[in-house]
């Protein structure tokens, strides 16, 4: 045993527990600070050629839809040939700053194919920007002085190129139909390289594209067809669509091999469809991506909306 | 030294208590005699530091976000003000620039003012003073104005695409801002202007 420890008095003065209040109020206040900063992605700058309707903290850019960003400030260039928008990106749409995503003002336009952007008529025009496939991180762009014409970079079906001796009439966004049913559209055209015929440029949706093979035959299908014979007349036309703006049929043989086209593959765009060809029932089997019947409006989205 | 206790609980006056009453029961209703509120002076500065800090991001982060015809705004206290100003109303303007900006400041600043002078002891402005914690107590209601205002409109303002108007984190910075410096206000002991000062409070038990 040995004698107790002297006890030692120690007086502290005692911290009140209320100093936790602003020590939870300084982590809280850093948190929300650092979290919002942490919204925010990269600034970019397009130069446009023209900013009519941009507008500094309204004009939003847009992506399949949806704001991506907002134009922080619009500025002329110091050349003046051209305006600088200073665009602050969503944090998720950090991957949208490379060099080769492609940026361009939608306003409001009216055609026989459809009317797009007609929102822009209340909200003002809106950037609306497609991703390029991983280029260099960049921090400047020039915009497309209109919506470019898609090509093939995602999930969208494929395009193939028909080479006909005349445009008869297809316009793009034209529809283009197999058995009747939509599963495309003209997307452009243009005269083949020495003049000598047109080619025109399609793209059939997911997952019809599958429908396509080599051997597969395509036909303007658009405008009526009259025939009055001895019993009577026959009128036809695959829908109103095609009676204005012009469209393309095609049938795929019996006998094809079991591969699709592929992406690009080039076509003759017959006149009329051969009697032959109507008859033809392949069994394609074909991966649909959603279940069940078409609704619709779900097949009929504006054909050149990139956001579709 | 002052020898006057007063319960807080039966509001009983004793005109001459011995110092062993401060921390023991009440007489007459049992409740804890405390001759000042205990640690008020800490309490109250860490809540006003509380509160200060929350002004940051109260000041910094955006408020509210409205959406007219699909074209969304966001603002923040500040950018809210000069908005307003720059169409042209300027009365709102600076209401809600004296309620949001100046009164949470002016707040702050005086309860430091408060501070100092009970830190100090014999302050020759006491008397001011408990006059401003007077005043500075009656405005503390007051101040949530930005508060309500965005808590009306978001849910007033509901046309879907058309119009619509919701909340952005600035505002719950800004009610905690506000909420922290009334319990400043009301955690402080204004009886402590009047003392000897100099750690007062830490005479507590």
């Amino acid at each position: 045993m040995t004698k107790p420890a002297t006890p030692v008095v120690v007086r502290r003065r005692s911290l009140p527990l209320v100093w936790v209040v602003p020590l939870v109020a300084f982590i809280v206040g850093a948190w929300m600070i650092v979290r919002n900063s942490r919204d925010h992605g990269p600034e970019i700058i397009i130069r446009f050629q023209n900013g009519g309707g941009i507008e500094a903290n309204k004009t939003t850019l847009e992506y399949k839809g949806v704001a991506v960003g907002s134009v922080r400030e619009v500025a002329l260039a110091p050349s003046l040939d051209s305006v600088l928008v200073r665009v602050q990106l969503a944090k998720d749409a950090a991957e949208l700053a490379r060099s080769d995503s492609q940026f361009w003002l939608v306003r409001p336009e009216i055609g026989f194919s459809g009317i797009r952007g007609l929102d822009t008529l209340l909200t003002g025009a809106r950037i609306q920007v497609r991703p390029g496939n991983g280029g260099e991180p960049a921090k400047e762009f020039i915009a497309l002085r209109r919506a470019p014409l898609l090509e093939s970079n995602t999930d969208r079906g494929r395009s193939f190129i028909l080479r006909a001796d005349r445009l008869g009439g297809l316009t793009p966004g034209a529809p283009v139909y197999f058995r009747e049913v939509k599963v495309g559209f003209v997307e452009t055209h243009r005269l083949a390289p020495n003049a000598d015929g047109v080619l025109v440029r399609l793209r059939i949706r997911k997952p019809y594209d599958q429908l396509v093979h080599a051997d597969s035959k395509f036909w303007n299908s658009g405008g009526v067809n009259v025939k009055i014979g001895l019993f009577g007349a026959e009128i036809r036309s695959n829908s109103l669509e095609s009676f204005v703006a012009g469209g393309v049929a095609f049938a795929t043989p019996d006998t094809t091999g079991a591969d699709p086209a592929a992406d690009g593959a080039e076509f003759t765009l017959a006149d009329e469809a051969d009697k032959e060809w109507l008859k033809w029932k392949p069994k394609m089997p074909i991966k649909e991506a959603t279940e069940g019947w078409e609704t619709p409006g779900q097949a009929e989205n504006s054909p050149n909306d990139p956001g579709a | 030294m002052d020898r006057t206790l007063h319960c807080h609980a039966c509001q009983l006056t004793l005109p001459d208590a011995a110092p062993e009453y401060d921390g023991s029961p009440c007489p007459r209703c049992h409740a804890t005699l405390h001759r000042r509120f205990p640690h008020a002076l800490q309490r109250s500065a860490a809540f006003a530091l509380a509160g200060l800090i929350m002004l940051v991001p109260a000041n910094l982060l955006p408020v509210i976000t409205s959406n007219l015809f699909g074209a969304a705004q966001t603002n923040t206290i500040m950018s809210g003000v000069l908005a307003l100003y720059r169409d042209g109303l300027w009365g709102i303007a600076l209401i809600v620039f004296v309620a949001s900006i100046a009164v949470p400041l002016l707040k702050l600043v005086s309860l430091g003012l408060f501070f100092h002078a009970a830190w100090r002891g014999n302050s020759p402005h006491r008397r001011g003073l408990t006059r401003l914690y007077a005043f500075v107590r009656f405005i503390g209601r007051w101040s949530m104005l930005d508060v309500f205002l965005v808590a009306f409109l978001t849910g007033a303002v509901r046309f879907g695409t058309l119009a619509s108007v919701h909340p952005e984190p600035g505002v719950i910075a800004f009610a905690a801002a506000v909420l922290l410096t009334v319990f400043a206000t009301e955690s402080f002991d204004s009886r402590l202007l009047w003392d000897e000062g100099a750690n007062s409070d830490s005479a507590a038990p």
